[in-house]
């Protein structure tokens, strides 16, 4: 088989929701969202999920990818320490944050359990963060820097999806039409996060970072962010 | 790090930009068993009043800023540097302001040094951008492994009561606390009148004032007292306090730029006994 090929599998790998990290345990705040009232329909979790994929990931965590990608490609541990420190300084609540290093932790033993090296330090790391642990197994499997970030973000787009239609009367057939919809911004939206510079990295978006701190308080959750 | 000659920032003169350039440098320590100021210099219209005593121990001071405006092309930099023991509370007399612009960018600096065992809370009124400006504000705080930091940031965009909407301009913001080379916490509002964060619920929801008060320290009881300090009304604003590894973390977002900073101090008020040990003495100008 062609290596591109390989590396395609590989991304589908990493990528995909049986991967066994417990991502669907995690809403991104779009639980407290529902229980605020601000997202109660297919067009309203539409809304929220698209600002949330196109405009706050491009400015975050994709161009904190880019960096880590270079990073591990370039053997630099301690710029990827760094750069996994400033994920987690960026995080804007004890939920996103245990989220991060949760599911960052949680693919770093599957890689582990592959043989990535370097995945296994990152088991039980308190920087570990999910974008640390994905460059990782890009760069490891020869998946492309571009491919990583629109897999990546396709992930984070499936997730949500998948948590929207537990929280809200949609379909299947609607949820679908949703993920096409957020889908087709997808690649401006990754070369977009891919052209920001570091300096120029982070954003503040008040809703999602109230409603994810509302949430710990929240009477009754399904989810754990 | 040597507390009272700041150099993580540059001086004004580098930047080749017209426009009013105001520096103030201030540098805090214990002398005699009292925070006292021990450096000061100043260029251009920001000062200082001398510091007083309300409380004891903790030196309060008033940063002032005659002209009241930032207009394009302004650059505005403070430096205050805390050194070990010392026990500093900075706050100012009125709301900074920023005018519209036609193109040029005003910018303020605020580069904070705490030493081990120093502490500093940083309370400064808001920062009103008016429709059309263009503004950057960037507040560093470096912290040595002791030492202690609370802060706001409170802005408010455009002027409702006049008229000035924010149809307009934008709002570039950065505020961050460093340990050395490592960030403990990194904010970065960027505000433009006509993008999605203006009205999108994940983003500002169209409110006009957003504040963010920040503590290090982790401490469950100073969470809960923050939580139950504050009352509101969640059809008109929202308040929400969480921890996350290094920072205490109390947000707020609503429409009126007076409540946010008596949401917020309320919230110092009650996380300060906690983690400061100090009963809160929030400064006279406050109530004027």
């Amino acid at each position: 088989m062609d290596q591109p090929d390989l590396a395609l599998l590989r991304l589908l790998q990493i990528a995909s929701p049986a991967l066994p990290i417990g991502a669907f345990a995690y809403s991104q705040g779009l639980e407290q969202a529902v229980l605020l009232r601000w997202v109660e329909d297919e067009p309203s979790a539409s809304e929220w999920i698209e600002g949330v994929i196109t405009e706050i990931l491009p400015r975050l965590d994709l161009p904190v990818l880019a960096e880590l990608y270079a990073a591990w490609a370039a053997g630099d541990l301690e710029r990827v320490r760094f750069l996994s420190q400033f994920l987690h300084a960026c995080r804007e609540s004890a939920e996103l944050a245990a989220e991060d290093r949760h599911l960052g932790a949680a693919l770093a033993r599957v890689l582990g359990g592959l043989g990535v090296p370097h995945a296994q330090a990152f088991i039980a790391d308190a920087d570990a963060t999910f974008a640390t642990s994905f460059s990782l197994a890009a760069v490891h499997f020869q998946v492309p820097l571009r491919s990583a970030a629109l897999g990546f973000s396709f992930s984070w787009l499936e997730q949500q999806v998948a948590a929207a239609t537990r929280l809200l009367p949609i379909g299947h057939i609607a949820a679908q039409r949703l993920l096409s919809r957020v889908l087709q911004r997808l690649p401006e939206a990754v070369t977009r996060g891919l052209d920001l510079t570091l300096v120029d990295a982070g954003f503040l978006a008040p809703g999602l970072a109230l409603a994810s701190a509302l949430h710990e308080t929240a009477y009754s959750r399904l989810f754990r962010s | 790090m040597n507390a009272l000659s700041p150099a993580s920032t540059r001086g004004v003169a580098e930047l080749a930009q017209p426009g009013w350039a105001a520096e103030l440098e201030l540098g805090f320590a214990v002398v005699a068993g009292r925070t006292a100021l021990v450096h000061r210099l100043h260029r251009g219209p920001l000062s200082v009043q001398r510091p007083f005593y309300p409380e004891g121990g903790v030196a309060h001071v008033y940063l002032l800023h005659p002209p009241g405006g930032v207009v394009a092309g302004d650059l505005l930099s403070v430096q205050i540097s805390v050194a070990t023991g010392a026990q500093v509370l900075v706050t100012t007399p009125a709301a900074t302001k920023f005018y519209r612009s036609q193109g040029r960018v005003a910018e303020q600096r605020q580069l904070l040094c705490v030493q081990e065992g120093g502490c500093l809370e940083y309370l400064p009124q808001e920062t009103i951008v008016y429709g059309a400006a263009q503004v950057k504000t960037r507040t560093r705080v470096e912290l040595e492994p002791g030492a202690s930091f609370c802060g706001w940031d409170i802005v408010c965009l455009g002027r409702a009561a006049s008229g000035d909407h924010f149809t307009a301009g934008e709002l570039d913001q950065a505020f961050e606390l460093w340990q050395g080379s490592r960030p403990l916490w990194i904010e970065r509002a960027r505000f433009a009148a006509t993008a999605a964060v203006r009205n999108a619920a994940w983003g500002l929801g169209g409110r006009r004032v957003s504040g963010t008060f920040v503590c290090t320290g982790l401490s469950p009881v100073a969470v809960a007292a923050a939580r139950a300090a504050v009352d509101y009304d969640p059809a008109k604003e929202l308040f929400a306090v969480t921890q996350t590894r290094s920072v205490i973390l109390c947000r707020y977002l609503g429409d009126n730029t007076e409540r946010a900073r008596q949401v917020l101090a309320a919230a110092w008020a009650a996380v300060r006994p906690v983690l400061f040990g100090r009963p809160a003495s929030p400064p006279r100008i406050w109530l004027t």
